[in-house]
């Protein structure tokens, strides 16, 4: 390994990248575009769910001549459901009847549609009045009305939208006829995650996302070098595969970090809070952009052109964007414990412990001291693809045959 | 005409028995040869000889499947650093790095053999104004037209003012403008500073005016090596007589016909005898083309060729033959080539 070289080809590739501009910038301002994206899409920070209501209660006269409309007070009710910043949590819209509310529900324009029966008012009142004191014998139970909840049970926006309006319903039916719970519940939010937006909690993903895109960056530079034969006359010198690799590696490195900082950055201004302090996310998403670059070089490894190098970099990709957590959980099932922490097949994807880390950090209020597993993770995994990344170039490229 | 190199000048690239196989493909038999200091030695061979693949084994791109290449008594395969910076190679090839300046390349690649920038970026410079480049110092290379990008390619096999320096056919894609200088410039780096050249052309006029000294070889082995005056003195001294002919009355019309006319054993014994031997010293291969024809030309190669047109011109003529336009030249290291390796094709 020469110092000297490593840097040249370090200023070689930053030179050859700031001429490629359109290359440059598509890497740095992906991530912050779709915090922007994301930002215009929660207008107030966070989703609001799509509840049709199908209010068919024809209320119930009481003996004072008033009439009691329990469907409208549970709409009003659901009306009230708001984030902690007060934004709205459902959406709620009148149904006028129950196929064109159906279509609206397939078309994905609602995520719940919830019937309430004509005898819905009705059936309030009789489990008013026939509250029994206890130790009396219970009377025989009324046919209660039936409300009805209709949706794509396969959809998050259903399972979401579906508990709050049930917790709401809950609520107001103990309410309403005077019950109490035997036992009382109570949640507690962990860390910050009661009072995050949405769109602060999709910040972290979008991070991943621009760290993750570097993979094609790096595959890309490195594979230019064998499309154009350079590696054929940088062969012939005393340069090693280390050298070269690392000169590249440190240019994407600075390239991943500063559109880390750009992605937060733009998070920021509109509205982004970290409950952790930044700089210990900040180094979380330098150390994954490290790891994501070494994969990078396996990558290229494997190619003979950019072309393949874009190509064979989707699998990796798929790899880190959908087995890490970053889009969805997957179930862990535990290899061996390390450390008093079980680790999974998902545990060697970088980005699985960049998740975590952020999460801790973003969210959750974590310093670095509880970070530390996942920090070690990615630095041993990107020293291990980095390894492998020039193990394997050299074998493939740089060999003398 | 090239002076020969200085008697006794050092080996500085010595090739033994360098061997190299793909699949059942032999592109390199058992080769052996040494490179003097300050000579330019020309390696001619076909298409798929194995040059390419010969040179790459000796500047260690290619790792022999066995013997070994020395560079002033290092050995080439293992990558020795000293040997590797000892020999430049300027590949077939255009390789550059499309989005850095002439001089950045030229920088870049001297870093790369462990020079101070400072001293690569000056010998980048005084580089580019030898091969009519100064202009081009800061455009990026994909800017340059292709004669001018075959330059830069040229000298970045110099940047780190290597003592061997390995061109894999230096003049392809040149102009007549171009080629002259680079031709100039080769020679100069022998003749000049004292560098050796090996390298490689199809070019045989190029080779006849630049080598020290020809190898050629065919089919993976080295089939000989020799100043180019020697060469063509072994394939046969004199001149080279080229007389245009008509079918002979009776014989099958086209370019093969009339090969193994009597006519032309006839002309050969008039050579011989004008020469006063057989061809002594040549090859086999080489005696054998003293007197040849291809389709409606027939080649005598004599000395005092000049005094021989008249009989030669009634010897074809009483053979049935009509004589047309007669040609008279000096004997050429294409006839040395051909001599050599035949007139069949390769690939």
């Amino acid at each position: 390994m020469s110092p000297v070289r490593l840097l040249s080809i370090f200023r070689k590739t930053l030179r050859e990248q700031s001429r490629d501009l359109w290359l440059l910038a598509l890497s740095l301002v992906a991530a912050p575009f779709f915090v922007v994206l994301y930002w215009l899409l929660f207008v107030g920070g966070s989703t609001a769910y799509g509840v049709l209501v199908l209010n068919a209660d024809r209320g119930a006269a009481l003996a004072d001549g008033t009439v009691f409309s329990a469907g409208a007070e549970l709409v009003a009710g659901l009306e009230k459901v708001t984030y902690a910043s007060g934004s709205p949590l459902l959406r709620v819209r009148r149904a006028s009847d129950l196929e064109s509310a159906k279509a609206t529900l397939a078309n994905r324009d609602a995520a719940l549609l919830l019937v309430l029966p004509e005898d819905f008012s009705e059936g309030i009142l009789v489990a008013r009045t026939r509250a029994t004191p206890p130790g009396s014998p219970a009377p025989d139970p009324p046919a209660a009305p039936t409300v009805t909840f209709i949706g794509d049970l396969t959809s998050a926006a259903y399972a979401v939208s579906s508990v709050l309006t049930l917790a709401t319903l809950d609520e107001y039916l103990r309410a309403a006829t005077g019950q109490t719970r035997p036992v009382e519940l109570a949640e507690e939010p962990l860390g910050a995650s009661g009072v995050r937006t949405e769109f602060e909690t999709y910040v972290p993903g979008l991070l991943i996302l621009s760290v993750t895109l570097l993979i094609f960056l790096a595959a890309m530079t490195v594979a230019r070098e064998v499309e154009t034969g350079a590696v054929r006359r940088l062969r012939v010198t005393p340069m090693t595969s280390f050298d070269l690799l690392a000169g590249i590696s440190l240019n994407q490195v600075l390239v991943g970090v500063t559109a880390v900082l750009l992605t937060f950055g733009t998070a920021y201004l509109f509205g982004f809070r970290s409950q952790g302090p930044l700089w210990v996310a900040v180094l979380v998403g330098a150390v994954t952009t490290l790891s994501v670059v070494g994969l990078g070089l396996v990558v290229a490894a494997f190619s003979r052109g950019v072309t393949d190098a874009f190509v064979i970099g989707n699998f990796p990709l798929i790899f880190l964007m959908f087995f890490s957590g970053a889009i969805y959980p997957l179930p862990r099932t535990a290899l061996f414990t390390l450390g008093g922490h079980a680790v999974a097949i998902y545990d060697f994807i970088p980005a699985t412990h960049a998740v975590v880390a952020l999460n801790k950090v973003l969210t959750l209020g974590a310093g670095l001291g509880q970070v530390a597993y996942e920090l070690i993770a990615l630095v041993v995994l990107s020293a291990v693809y980095f390894a492998a990344g020039v193990w394997l170039f050299q074998r493939r490229h740089l060999r003398r045959r | 005409m090239t002076p020969n190199p200085p008697n006794g000048a050092e080996t500085v690239l010595r090739a033994e028995n360098l061997t190299k196989r793909y699949g059942d493909l032999l592109a390199v038999d058992r080769l052996s040869l040494e490179a003097r200091g300050g000579e330019i030695l020309g390696f001619l061979g076909p298409n798929g000889a194995g040059k390419t693949t010969a040179i790459g084994m000796m500047c260690g791109l290619l790792r022999p499947d066995a013997g070994e290449t020395f560079v002033r008594g290092r050995p080439v395969r293992g990558g020795d650093p000293e040997a590797l910076a000892r020999v430049g190679l300027a590949p077939q090839s255009v390789i550059l790095w499309p989005k850095l300046t002439c001089l950045e390349q030229l920088e870049f690649v001297g870093e790369m053999y462990g020079m101070p920038r400072p001293d690569a970026r000056r010998r980048g410079r005084e580089l580019l104004e030898t091969v009519g480049l100064a202009e081009k110092t800061n455009k990026l290379a994909r800017t340059l037209s292709g004669g001018m990008q075959r330059r830069l390619n040229l000298v970045l096999a110099l940047v780190h003012d290597p003592e061997i320096v390995i061109l894999d056919e230096p003049e392809a894609g040149l102009d007549p403008q171009g080629r002259v200088l680079v031709r100039d410039y080769i020679r100069s780096l022998a003749r000049e500073r004292g560098k050796t050249v090996i390298l490689t052309t199809h070019n045989m006029d190029e080779a006849d005016r630049l080598a020290d000294r020809v190898a050629i070889i065919d089919r993976g082995r080295l089939l000989t090596l020799d100043t180019p005056e020697e060469l063509k003195h072994r394939v046969g001294e004199g001149d080279v007589l080229e007389i245009e002919v008509s079918d002979a009355p009776g014989e099958a019309p086209g370019p093969g016909g009339g090969a193994g006319h009597p006519v032309l054993r006839t002309l050969e014994e008039l050579a011989r005898a004008r020469s006063g031997v057989g061809a002594a010293g040549a090859t086999g291969a080489a005696r054998a083309a003293a007197v040849s024809r291809v389709g409606h030309i027939i080649t005598l190669r004599a000395r005092d060729a000049v005094n021989l047109v008249a009989a030669a011109l009634d010897a074809l003529r009483s053979a049935g033959f009509r004589p047309g336009a007669v040609h008279l030249r000096e004997t050429t290291l294409e006839d040395v080539f051909i001599a050599f390796t035949g007139r069949s094709l390769r690939e």
